[in-house]
């Protein structure tokens, strides 16, 4: 006992002050530092740049006020880029949740092979969006893919659909891809969210008579909500900065028919080398992001 | 060896007063139980003394050395916890050397010590085995092992018992005592549980509401409380209470029970408040005797309630509108609703005044 | 006929789901008359792998390598710092909710939004086509969905765990690297593998920011895109191999999936 507390003295001696007290600060110090770096600083600088007129051609750094951010409201191209963003978000969102929706009771109960049926299903949901744009556009060849093929089998005679190509036919595609990519994310979400609703309750349900869309409403949709909501949110945001995916399947093209915002605001940072004019647009989105997200926090409830 | 001081102690935990004005001396060798209702503060406490819980006003020493700003691990303490804190992913062997290896032992060392402790525990056979493959009581034994090994000056136990099931939780409260008389060094321990304050300790801190209550040997506590929160905590069935007023005629002060029952009281009563509480234990309450002291209480009440427990029998009776418990022999007869006699000698009844709390 | 009924509906989502990817596969193993066959042939007579050879020989295939050390390294650095700041932000409740709300915020910021000032910021240092510039970007661009992750599985951690060592001997920093990291490691194995296939399968910033050191395999596809003639079979191998390597590592986690993609809303 004598020993062990000279033990202790000398590691007294040793560390008189706890060391311990700033080991909190020094472990998100480099995270914290990281993302000012990469999240904060770019914006602060879109922030000045915005307030220039700095082009290709001309590194004009005065104060030029509002110009940039008033050419935004003038723009036809960004606001038809937001509502071709906005045409997407509203149509894919809904589709791929009740799809997924669909599915996921489709594999709640207990059925052979359920888990090699869900394995694969889940496949397009973890592959880069550039690989299924990719895969999609040669799916949609008019000549040698194989859906105009199919569609020439159902309709007894040939079919040239130009997917890729004709305006009325370039929205389905792409919306056929992003649901084809993220229905199975929502089914898998919705379907751990349902495996884990209470079978009691349910089944009490049941025995009272209630029906299934009684049980649907008042159980289980209450029940599964939180994570439905956060489902529709990381969707909902991946979908309106969509980029990569329309960018593999169609370019933006026909002309700029389904140029999205992002898309619409690369080209002008990184063809047209609009430097301001892009960090104006730049603003511009993550203000919309901001109110947008904000908003869904608070009405879905999720902000506690 | 190691004794431990604590002074003018404070903690908070956001607008919560937690401990207010804690002091404590913890002589060395001793087996100390800080017991007391939850959210008394007895584990803020221990955990203070761990140094998990930093000292916002106040002052710990151990061993004379001041500990406020010593890291846990400079402190020269075991500490045991109530989940056992076992780590699933090493085996038993590898949790009790957790300690011995922070501190790079060597290895030849390390093995002794834990092949020692694992002896004295009888857990020799389970050292290759991960936790989860272990029962409750192999777990706690697993735990205690690794806080034996340590050889620390000072032991602490955070309610290491409560996560068993009756019967291990007495035979582990058996080995614990064991275990201080064999290594003989200061432990803390920290319980709700006055049955195992009462059987494990050599001193008893009873706390409430982050103070200190009453601080002394079990026996003491139970026999002379010095507030009737103490004496209502300690003991089993519970202290009996009885309201009453005290009343002066001539020479000779009585106490008047709430439904006319009448008491005589010792000559110092005069100074006492006029409304007090009486209390009596269950033990000293017990069938009238032929042979009547001077110091006898008596009155007959109807049996509200029997519960025989195979040694004693416990009979419920109202008296003042109260339950009053009575421990009697279980051999004696009788049937709820039969009129009883009994009594109890003055001199085994404690007084409280109703204002303080305070023993009178 | 209710069980058969759902197997038939079971088969064509998953004929739905699958056919595509195995379309995929299917031209990358074709030879140039399969592929450019009218009417489409639907399973190559022979698997042949000259698509493949092509890729190699003409160090097409370099790209999958770059997106390799790419995502890996920015992986095991955001995995390392995002972990002991979720620890921080867990035990000590570092920053409040409101901190913990502000990075994940990072998360949902559109990368478009940022590349552009990044871009500048990179030409200015000389950044642009180089490994650590892109390693830098990937870290801080997953440190959100990182600490967000971790600060979940850590909670899942009994304190008692990280006292007990405290007490028994260990500095802060030894109960990370004995405690946290063991007992989380499984957390920190599913989170990683995500961190990885996110990093792997981005594309705007690599777009961006590469031009021919760094080329990853997602703008490596990009580039045999060509209007009406496109090199259907470099496309197709070219994908396979960046989407075969994804396929393994998920396939590693079933158990962690749901909670990896739902960032932690569903518990497994």
């Amino acid at each position: 006992m004598a020993q062990s507390f000279a033990s202790v003295s000398s590691a007294v001696r040793r560390s008189p002050q706890m060391p311990d007290h700033n080991f909190r600060y020094w472990i998100i110090a480099p995270s914290v530092f990281l993302l000012l770096l990469i999240g904060l600083f770019p914006l602060i600088y879109a922030f000045v740049v915005s307030f220039q007129q700095i082009t290709m051609t001309d590194y004009d750094t005065s104060f030029a006020g509002l110009v940039n951010y008033q050419a935004l409201f003038s723009d036809q191209r960004l606001w038809e880029s937001i509502l071709h963003t906005i045409v997407i978000t509203v149509i894919a969102l809904p589709v791929e949740l009740i799809l997924g929706l669909a599915l996921a009771y489709l594999f709640l109960e207990k059925m052979y092979g359920k888990q090699i049926f869900i394995s694969l299903i889940v496949l397009p949901t973890v592959i880069s969006p550039i690989v299924s744009g990719a895969t999609w556009r040669l799916l949609f060849d008019q000549r040698y893919g194989p859906i105009n093929q199919v569609l020439s089998w159902i309709a007894g005679r040939e079919v040239v659909m130009l997917w890729t190509i004709e305006p009325i036919l370039v929205y389905p595609a792409i919306l056929i891809c992003e649901i084809w990519q993220w229905t199975p994310f929502m089914f898998l979400i919705l379907l751990a969210a349902l495996s884990n609703v209470d079978k009691s309750l349910t089944e009490a349900a049941e025995l009272d008579g209630a029906g299934f869309w009684r049980i649907f409403l008042k159980i289980e949709l209450p029940a599964i909500w939180p994570v439905m909501a956060i489902a529709i949110l990381i969707r909902g945001v991946d979908l309106f900065r969509i980029f990569d995916m329309v960018w593999a399947l169609t370019g933006g093209g026909p002309g700029t028919y389904t140029e999205t915002i992002s898309i619409y605001t690369y080209v002008q940072g990184f063809r047209q080398f609009e430097t301001s004019y892009t960090a104006a647009i730049a603003f511009l989105i993550v203000a919309l992001m901001s109110f947008v997200v904000t908003w869904a926090i608070r009405r879905m409830g999720l902000a506690k | 060896m190691s004794d431990v001081k604590i002074s003018g102690l404070h903690k908070h935990f956001g607008a919560v007063h937690v401990l207010k004005g804690i002091d404590l001396e913890i002589p060395t060798g001793e087996f100390t139980v800080l017991v007391g209702p939850s959210g008394c503060g007895k584990s803020t406490l221990l955990r203070t003394i761990a140094g998990l819980e930093e000292v916002e006003q106040g002052e710990i020493t151990i061993s004379g050395q001041r500990m406020n700003d010593v890291r846990p691990r400079d402190r020269n303490i075991a500490m045991v916890f109530q989940n056992y804190a076992l780590y699933p992913y090493l085996n038993v062997f590898e949790n009790i050397a957790f300690g011995l290896r922070a501190r790079k032992m060597p290895e030849s060392e390390i093995k002794e010590r834990v092949t020692s402790a694992a002896e004295m525990l009888g857990i020799t056979g389970l050292l290759e085995r991960f936790p989860r493959q272990l029962s409750g009581g192999q777990r706690q034994r697993v735990a205690i092992g690794r806080a034996i090994v340590r050889k620390a000056q000072l032991f602490l136990f955070d309610e290491p018992l409560s996560n068993l099931d009756a019967q291990l939780r007495d035979e582990m409260r058996g080995e614990i005592k064991k275990l201080h008389q064999t290594i003989d060094v200061t432990m803390i321990y920290v319980t709700h549980d006055q049955i195992e304050a009462m059987t494990l300790a050599d001193r008893i801190v009873l706390m409430r509401e982050g103070r200190i209550e009453q601080v002394g040997a079990p026996l003491d506590l139970y026999e002379r409380p010095a507030t009737h929160f103490v004496a209502g905590f300690l003991g089993s069935p519970k202290i009996n209470f009885v309201h009453g007023e005290v009343l002066i005629s001539g020479s000779e002060q009585v106490l008047r029970l709430v439904d006319g029952e009448t008491i005589s009281l010792p000559a110092i009563a005069s100074t006492w408040p006029k409304n007090i509480i009486l209390g009596i234990r269950p033990q000293y309450l017990g069938l009238a005797s032929e042979s009547r002291s001077p110091d006898d209480v008596r009155f007959s009440r109807i049996i509200d309630l029997i519960q025989p427990t195979g040694s004693r029998t416990y009979i419920t009776v109202k008296l003042g509108g109260r339950d009053l418990v009575a421990e009697i022999e279980s051999t004696s007869r009788g049937n709820v609703g039969d009129v009883l006699d009994l009594s109890f000698n003055r001199l085994n009844a404690l007084f409280f005044d109703p204002a303080t709390g305070r023993a009178l | 006929m209710v069980i058969l009924g759902r197997y038939l509906l079971a088969l064509s989502v998953l004929i739905f789901f699958v056919f595509p990817i195995y379309w995929l596969f299917a031209i990358s193993f074709k030879t140039p008359e399969e592929i450019f066959h009218f009417p489409p042939v639907w399973y190559p007579q022979k698997i042949q792998f000259a698509n493949y050879w092509v890729l190699f020989k003409d160090g097409d295939a370099t790209s999958v390598w770059n997106s390799f050390i790419l995502a890996g390294s920015s992986t095991i650095i955001a995995m390392i710092l995002g972990t002991i700041c979720a620890y921080s932000l867990v035990r000590f409740k570092t920053g409040g909710e409101n901190f913990a709300v502000w990075i994940i915020s990072q998360r949902l910021m559109p990368p478009i939004a940022i590349i552009f000032p990044i871009f500048l910021l990179y030409v200015f240092f000389g950044w642009v086509d180089s490994y650590g510039g892109l390693i830098l970007l990937y870290t801080a661009f997953n440190l959100p969905y990182v600490i967000w992750m971790m600060r979940g599985y850590i909670e899942d951690i009994p304190i008692e765990l990280e006292e007990s060592a405290l007490v028994d001997g260990c500095s802060r920093w030894a109960v990370l690297w004995k405690v946290v990291f063991p007992m989380a490691r499984a957390g920190l194995f599913a989170t990683a593998v995500f961190t990885f296939v996110f990093a792997w399968n981005e594309f705007i910033f690599a777009l961006v920011l590469s031009r021919t050191e760094v080329t990853t395999y997602t703008v490596q596809v990009t580039h045999y895109f060509g209007g009406q003639s496109n090199f259907w079979a470099k496309i197709a191998a070219m994908s396979v191999l960046g989407t075969v390597p994804v396929f393994i590592t998920v396939a590693t986690l079933q158990r962690f999936l749901v909670r990896g993609i739902s960032m932690g809303a569903v518990k497994g």
